[in-house]
């Protein structure tokens, strides 16, 4: 039999037994970690129940059996005292939890480079990034270490490290998926998302960890559909629109890539049109100022008193809290509270979150107008490939723009979903980001799933 | 948005955050840029409203008692703890 994690889990737990499956699957990451740094934690031998399917959760999800560092100095040795609803229907699904995959430190970052415990590399090319924040849980299923993976987003952090290791990641809409367990970083964009080869394993998934939670008051009431149900039904009659203010200005691979993408569409009897939505231009500044100034407010829980890392240094309460924050948290971590502690700020909080907000309205209405007349809305996941590790570390604004597709969805709440469209002549993946009204995740998967089946780009393994 | 390095330090405090005269420049200077950034938002016509991610208003919930975490656990994640306390500086005096 051929490599079980070459297969996507539907198959392969067909084929052999829960024990066997997680014992392939701890193997593959003893074996590959050492090069990919995707793991931060790896449980044991023996984890997980008689059904168990392996799947590695990010590390800003909370486990009680492993600790949960968010990337993090300061939660370093934390060890949560209840799980998240994910990770609980996961285990009551049968599913067995084999590690936490590393992450930016607290999932701010779009490389996974800053992280407390070093950066992801990307299994395609380990000179260049995973992406991030959920680089550890990208790198890991592309590596075939896990079949599938939890990530999180807030601006991206599932979908563009999903494009860099050419794998298909899930953005659901903001309120599927309980965040009771997440740790918050803007709570009112965070939404936990899944990692998978394949599309029917991505909407298999999401009817696990998907549904009202009374712990999480955001979570919807609304029921969980049968995602995977139209996944063989292909694409005639449904209608794309090709977000012109996205895609004016591509170039290069990713351009020809991205045309070649709507052509198959196409083909397969879709209607592939242009469509407009104007302020799309400003995902990026609304964006690092609401979850900025959320994630302030968030952070500033962490005081060095009830949990986390507390400073020896000081003498007085506030030496405490300065000094325990000051050499808990990293230097991105610190650079985002600081934006949005100005954002919130006596004399510029209209000026720039009242604004920050308003133009949101407007982003919000435009999708809406545009979602009358489309099914879907298109563009490339990214505006590039994987770039070189090191290459944006000294420039943040420039890592930021590397979300500037995916931070829109994050910001008006539609689910989104990243789907393998080939690679570049080096061999570095390329994907085609498709989105959804609210809800229609199971029209999300439908779509998908036609493209992934015309394009075959899933059975594609890095060499480690 | 110029930030300067006393509106950087004022931001810092307000943020219990320590940052040394070297890295508070460089934080002015990063801020500085990003912020210039985002004042593109100046320029955009709006309707006046604000958006969430949200369709729906967030519902109440009843005001219940339940069960919470366990103190052994909590006691486990803290830094300093006695007798069922949290251990910190003396405040009184300060």
């Amino acid at each position: 039999m051929s490599d079980p994690l070459s297969l996507p889990f539907t198959e392969a737990r067909r084929q052999l037994s829960a024990r066997e499956y997680v014992g392939a699957s701890l193997r593959a990451i003893g074996e590959h970690n050492a090069k990919l740094n995707a793991f931060i934690h790896v449980a044991g031998e023996g984890a997980g129940g008689p059904l168990s399917v392996p799947i590695a959760i990010k590390d800003n999800i909370v486990t009680r059996d492993m600790p949960t560092t968010c990337g993090s100095q300061i939660l370093a040795k934390f060890v949560s005292p209840f799980e998240a609803t994910a990770v609980s229907r996961l285990r009551a699904a049968g599913w067995s939890i084999v590690g936490k995959t590393n992450l930016d430190e607290f999932a701010m970052g779009s490389s996974t480079e800053h992280s407390a415990f070093g950066p992801v590399r990307n299994p395609w090319n380990t000179a260049r990034v995973a992406g991030g924040s959920s680089g550890g849980s990208a790198a890991a299923v592309a590596a075939r270490m896990v079949p599938a993976a939890l990530g999180s987003e807030t601006g991206g952090s599932v979908r563009q490290p999903a494009a860099f290791c050419g794998v298909v990641g899930l953005k659901p809409t903001y309120g599927r998926v309980s965040r009771s367990g997440l740790v918050a970083f803007a709570s009112g964009l965070d939404q936990i998302g899944i990692i998978t080869k394949t599309v029917r394993e991505c909407a298999e998934l999401l009817g696990v960890i998907g549904g009202h939670d009374p712990l999480d008051s955001t979570s919807s009431a609304q029921a969980v559909d049968d995602y995977g149900a139209d996944v063989d039904r292909g694409v005639r009659g449904l209608r794309f629109g090709v977000v012109s203010e996205a895609v004016e200005k591509l170039e290069g691979e990713v351009r020809t890539n991205f045309d070649a993408a709507l052509e198959i569409l196409r083909r397969g009897g879709a209607v592939v049109e242009p469509a407009s939505v104007p302020t799309i231009g400003h995902a990026i500044a609304i964006y690092y100022i609401v979850a900025n100034a959320e994630a302030s407010a968030n952070l500033a829980r962490f005081d060095g008193v009830r949990y986390g890392h507390r400073s020896a240094r000081g003498k007085t309460l506030r030496d405490l809290y300065f000094d325990s924050r000051g050499e808990g948290f990293g230097a991105e971590v610190k650079r985002r509270i600081m934006l949005g502690t100005f954002a919130l700020s006596s004399g510029y909080y209209e000026a720039y979150y009242g604004r920050a907000q308003a133009v949101r309205a407007r982003l919000r209405a435009d999708f809406d107008a545009a979602f009358q007349r489309f099914d879907f809305l298109l563009t490339p996941t990214t505006p590039e490939v994987a770039f070189p590790i090191g290459a944006k570390t000294d420039d943040p604004l420039s890592m930021y723009l590397s979300d500037i597709f995916t931070a829109p969805a994050n910001l008006v709440g539609i689910p989104a979903l990243a789907v393998p469209s080939g690679f570049s002549r080096e061999g570095l993946p390329l994907s085609l980001q498709i989105m959804a009204p609210h809800f229609a995740e199971r029209a999300l998967f439908r779509a998908a799933a036609f493209f992934e089946k015309e394009t075959n780009y899933w059975r594609r393994a890095p060499k480690l | 948005m110029k930030i300067t390095r006393d509106e950087a330090r004022r931001i810092a405090d307000l943020a219990h955050l320590e940052f040394d005269d070297a890295a508070l420049e460089r934080m002015a200077a990063e801020m500085t840029k990003i912020l210039t950034y985002i004042d593109q938002l100046r320029e955009v016509d709006d309707a006046g409203k604000i958006a969430g991610a949200t369709l729906s208003e967030t519902p109440m919930r009843d005001d219940e008692v339940k069960p919470g975490v366990s103190r052994d656990d909590v006691a486990r994640n803290a830094p300093a703890w006695r007798d069922g306390y949290f251990i910190v500086p003396k405040v009184i005096g300060e």
